[in-house]
């Protein structure tokens, strides 16, 4: 006989399958283009794979960097993809993966690459360093070594600066030459960097277990601590007032609305069975999307409701995860190197 | 998933560090190895891949030292280990002056890097001709050697073997956990610095008998039964000028290794030394060491006597096979009815000590980790290195663990079986408190 007032337990729906398929090693990094017509893929051995998402069809797959690709990232106007990994170096390359520039990376890997989001400027990071680029791959601005290994890269949503964190804080360099690089104190390891879209936060993972982050207009700066393992997710939703992080099974969700998030209770997700380990906000909806150790990737609609909706697997720990917002679906690559394609 | 097992080189700028790091690259070992180097050095190899890093101290909680990882290997190592074809085994090189903690504790610290990596060794490279001209003022060789469970001495064709055996009793008198090897460019054995296991103190203890016992002024007791009148103890050249050597007269039920008989020699010890030459006459049993002279080169021959005979305990300051010693009667070799050898003793005053904790007694487990946590707390910063081998009370396998500072990584190992169940426990630290760590574990009994 059911207790009275007990929840009936909720499953969750199913994700439904558009296409699966395999690039054969580690998802190293995954994004879905602009106008949503492709993705690009990369992998631990180093291939770039560019892949029709209606379809699921590969439109190339290229070497691109020897030994690993570490990061990528896809021009806001579709046209140009910029790639970069353990042969110490970017590479810039057309839709049609005709290779259009090799941006050099000094001895170290290349580990980080971003479009700015006016698009004109590429952002690479290299050891201690950060380096500007143009559209065509022609440099702009280099920094000197920054205290740190840079570790994370995010371009402030008006593509005026790019901040690099790492050991010691953040580093916010501006794309104009003359003005100064501005240094966001923390006594700690930053593992990652995230802007909110309004550009009034920027907030990051710590090695100590911990979320920090600035408000930019006072420069005020917090420290979410507690949790139980270094977090390695960080989302923002598009209205900037919910930050989603996870150093847990559980995702944790800060809300950035009146006083908060300072002194407010955190909504807190539960589902995965193990770390989750990638997060993502729907770029228009409220929707989020976790993914795991557990081969778990998860929809949320965390305004609503802190039950999970629909629930899709892999075949291991999900490695990259992204939302094509144009026809409702959402990609997922784990470590050994299973792609799949929901319809939301 | 098996965890990947992590080899540290340590040793000071031209100890040979990348000698061996090219032996063990070059050798057909059919390994794939991933290397972590702190500059471009001459490796080229295409087997293994060589990443070049800057060494990253990253402080955690507040600057403390037991919480310093090295930010650069957690990035790097967890790249590489997203690739399909895994490597079998991580080489991390440090730099000349680095303190071993932060490589070390990283593989503690992370949740990464302890789920994916094992620290299988710190290997330390000891110049055999220059390490004596920083050992007693740098902080960083005294670390480099106090953290080794592999101590290297490279160059020794460059050192007479005197010095060498100097050398040998300082580094080890510091650390008496590793394993030390003797070599010239780097030429040592592959297996004794690969695959040796953090958890490997077993090794230790089987390799040197006694290891852990008390440390004595002698390396070696015997007990024999001597004839009346002289028997001759002859000695080659060896490493010292001279040797110290105590005799005693034990009754039959007595035994020169039990640990009554060695406190006996410990008090003779103390007393003044009688100066001997060689071919001069010795009497068995005296209250009071002789030094024997053994500058003279070629065999030496000192005659031993006593009016009866009968059963003695010999106590020598060095092993017997540095000398070539033996004892003789009417050119017939004599055999001890047994022997022991001990752990060098302190040759010098210094900071840097290794404390071994021995006990037949079974120990209370919850005890234990009570004493072990308030120890870490209060002396974490002081305790490089820690090993042991535990009988717990009612536990049918033994307990093996190691510690960096105040982390610590134990599990249950193979069951016991029929072999003696006993505890073992090494210190390596910088002042430490042999009383009041004996006296602490032995308050641990259950």
């Amino acid at each position: 006989m059911p207790r009275v007032g007990a929840e009936p337990p909720v499953e969750p729906h199913t994700l439904t399958t558009r296409f699966r398929f395999s690039v054969a090693d580690y998802v190293t990094a995954l994004k879905v283009s602009p106008d949503g017509r492709y993705c690009a893929l990369g992998n631990g051995s180093g291939e770039l794979f560019l892949i029709d998402a209606a379809s699921g069809r590969v439109l190339w797959r290229e070497l691109a960097h020897g030994h690993g690709l570490l990061s990528l990232s896809i021009a806001p106007d579709g046209l140009h993809i910029a790639s970069c990994g353990q042969d110490a170096s970017a590479k810039l390359w057309n839709a049609s993966g005709e290779l259009c520039a090799q941006l050099p990376g000094g001895h170290s890997w290349v580990e980080q690459v971003a479009w700015s989001p006016t698009g004109d400027v590429l952002a690479t990071a290299s050891a201690r360093r950060v380096r500007l680029w143009t559209a065509q791959g022609v440099p702009l601005r280099e920094t000197d070594d920054l205290p740190s290994t840079v570790a994370g890269l995010a371009w402030h949503p008006d593509g005026s600066a790019v901040a690099a964190a790492g050991y010691g804080g953040v580093y916010i360099c501006p794309v104009e030459d003359r003005k100064a690089i501005r240094h966001l104190r923390w006594k700690g390891s930053l593992l990652s960097v995230a802007w909110s879209p309004n550009a009034q936060v920027l907030a990051s993972c710590s090695q100590d277990c911990s979320v920090h982050f600035w408000r930019l207009n006072t420069g005020r700066d917090s420290e979410m601590s507690g949790y139980p393992m270094k977090p390695k997710a960080l989302a923002w939703d598009a209205t900037s007032t919910l930050l989603a992080t996870s150093g847990h099974s559980t995702v944790t969700i800060w809300p950035f609305r009146g006083k908060g998030p300072e002194g407010s209770k955190p909504l807190q997700l539960s589902y995965h069975a193990a770390l989750c380990t990638q997060l993502a906000f729907h770029p228009r909806t409220t929707w989020l999307a976790s993914g795991g150790q557990d081969s778990a990737v998860v929809v949320w609609d965390p305004g609503r409701s802190r039950i999970a909706q629909q629930v899709g697997y892999l075949d291991d720990e999900i490695t990259a995860l992204a939302w094509q917002p144009q026809t409702a679906c959402l990609l997922a690559g784990d470590a050994r190197g299973g792609v799949a394609c929901w319809d939301v | 998933m098996k965890k990947i097992p992590v080899t540290v080189l340590t040793g000071f700028l031209g100890s040979g560090k990348t000698t061996l790091l090219n032996r063990i690259l070059s050798e057909n070992h059919g390994q794939r190895i991933a290397v972590i180097e702190n500059e471009f050095g001459e490796i080229g190899i295409d087997q293994a891949l060589v990443i070049d890093a800057d060494e990253e101290v990253f402080e955690m909680n507040n600057g403390c030292i037991c919480c310093t990882v090295r930010g650069d290997l957690i990035r790097i190592l967890g790249n590489l280990m997203k690739r399909r074809d895994k490597f079998d085994r991580i080489l991390v090189e440090t730099t000349g002056m680095a303190d071993p903690s932060p490589v070390a504790q990283t593989f503690f610290v992370d949740d990464d890097m302890r789920d994916m990596f094992s620290l299988d060794g710190i290997i330390t490279l000891v110049d055999a001709k220059h390490v004596m001209l920083h050992i007693d003022d740098s902080r960083e060789c005294q670390e480099q050697i106090a953290f080794a469970d592999v101590l290297v001495l490279n160059k020794i064709d460059l050192v007479r073997p005197e010095d060498l055996a100097q050398v040998e009793r300082r580094i080890r008198s510091m650390n008496r956990m590793a394993k030390v090897l003797h070599s010239s460019h780097a030429q040592v054995p592959l297996s004794s610095v690969l695959d040796i296991g953090g958890f490997d103190l077993e090794r230790a203890v089987a390799s040197k008998p006694g290891f852990l016992t008390p440390e004595y002024p002698f390396e070696w007791a015997a007990t024999f039964e001597l004839p009346a009148g002289d028997v001759i103890l002859s000695l080659d050249e060896g490493p010292d000028a001279s040797m110290d050597l105590v005799t005693i007269a034990l009754s039959a039920d007595e035994d020169a290794t039990s640990p009554a008989l060695c406190e006996r020699a410990l008090r003779v010890w103390s007393q003044p030394a009688l100066r001997c030459r060689p071919g001069s006459r010795i009497a068995l049993g005296l209250p009071q060491p002789v030094t024997l002279d053994l500058a003279s080169a070629g065999s030496m021959r000192y005659p031993l006597h006593s009016p009866s005979g009968g059963r003695f305990a010999l106590y020598t300051q060095h092993l017997p096979t540095e000398f070539q010693l033996s004892l003789q009667h009417q050119q017939v070799r004599l055999a001890p009815r047994n022997s022991q050898e001990f752990a060098a003793s302190h040759t010098h005053a210094q900071d840097v000590t290794s404390v071994g904790l021995h006990s037949d007694a079974p120990i209370d487990g919850e005890r234990l980790n009570q004493w072990l946590s308030k120890l870490l707390r209060e002396q974490g910063a002081a305790i490089f290195r820690m090993k042991g081998i535990l009988n717990i009370h009612g536990k049918d396998k033994r307990y093996v663990f190691q510690g960096v500072h105040m982390l610590f990584d134990g599990r249950e190992d193979r069951p016991w079986g029929s072999e003696a169940r006993s505890s073992d426990l090494v210190f390596i630290g910088r002042s430490l408190d042999r009383v009041a760590l004996q006296q602490g574990f032995e308050k641990c009994h259950a």
